[in-house]
């Protein structure tokens, strides 16, 4: 069963996601910033990771680089509200698998996983 | 305030509201506002750094709100909870990164803060006395107001905006 680590500083969001994702046969940790996920990605080491990008502490395009310094075949997919093109690129150039936009399509973040862990 | 940065605003919480609760909103009357105080019982402030810069506010009533979250989540709130908090302070982020979008292909690009949320009509807040732009979106679950107090910063940068203070 794959582990799945869901990155959100909303609780909301990480109810719902949790619920998505148990639904499809996940296993589900979570973290609620950016620090928190690059500790728990060590402590861890989930199968892919759904990252948020506003968030306190750290945000998710810190907690990418960190992440992806630390393991460089880490497989984040970002989830988040913002969808400008430059932030899309900075988060492809720091080695996200991919970049969803809030408000999600449940199987766009669902296909978005499935491709990312191959 | 610059008035072209309030369309998109508009146009993102249609989008949001329809994809996320399934409601149709209908925009109502502009009109300025200065007050310290909050005036309504839920309210989400984001700020925004950037080529825009400023502050969004979102208010709404707790039995709006309540409507809100229930509908997204599909399931009932008895109270106005952490939880249901944390859904409507969520769908500002959304609307607002939405209109970052909007913003930035109209040639201005920002970031957001994470929002704050101030529960309660009245709440005395500093940093909240400054003239703004009201415009009420009216839905068959309530009234959602935003407010909006932003100005162009052609030479601002695009950085990590902090929280603002609330609570
Ligand atoms: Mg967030």
């Amino acid at each position: 069963m794959y582990k799945i680590m869901i990155v959100d500083d909303a609780q909301f969001m990480r109810v719902r996601l949790s619920k998505l994702l148990t639904g499809h046969g996940y296993e589900v940790v979570e973290a609620e910033n950016g620090e928190q996920a690059v500790q728990t990605y060590r402590s861890i080491k989930p199968d892919a990771v759904l990252m948020d990008v506003t968030m306190p502490e750290k945000d998710g395009l810190e907690a990418l680089a960190e992440i992806r310094g630390y393991d460089n075949q880490a497989k984040v997919v970002m989830l988040t509200a913002l969808g400008q093109e430059s932030m899309v690129l900075q988060a492809v150039q720091a080695g996200a698998k991919d970049y969803v936009v809030k408000p999600f399509d449940p199987d766009r973040v669902l296909r978005a996983l499935q491709k990312a862990l191959g | 305030m610059n008035v072209q940065f309030l369309n998109p605003f508009i146009e993102a919480a249609f989008a949001v509201l329809d994809a996320e609760v399934g409601v149709t909103a209908k925009r109502g009357q502009l009109s300025l506002q200065r007050s310290a105080a909050t005036a309504s019982e839920v309210t989400v402030l984001i700020s925004m750094v950037g080529q825009v810069k400023g502050v969004v506010l979102y208010g709404l009533s707790e039995a709006t709100a309540l409507q809100i979250v229930a509908k997204i989540l599909g399931q009932s709130f008895a109270e106005f909870d952490d939880l249901a908090q944390s859904g409507i302070s969520e769908m500002g982020n959304v609307i607002t990164g939405q209109a970052g979008q909007r913003l930035a292909e109209a040639g201005f690009e920002s970031n957001i803060s994470p929002p704050t949320m101030i529960v309660g009509k009245g709440t005395l807040i500093s940093t909240l006395d400054f003239e703004r732009l009201q415009v009420p979106l009216e839905t068959e679950l309530g009234t959602i107001q935003i407010h909006l107090a932003l100005r162009e910063s052609i030479n601002g940068t695009v950085s990590h905006p902090l929280p603002i203070g609330g609570a």
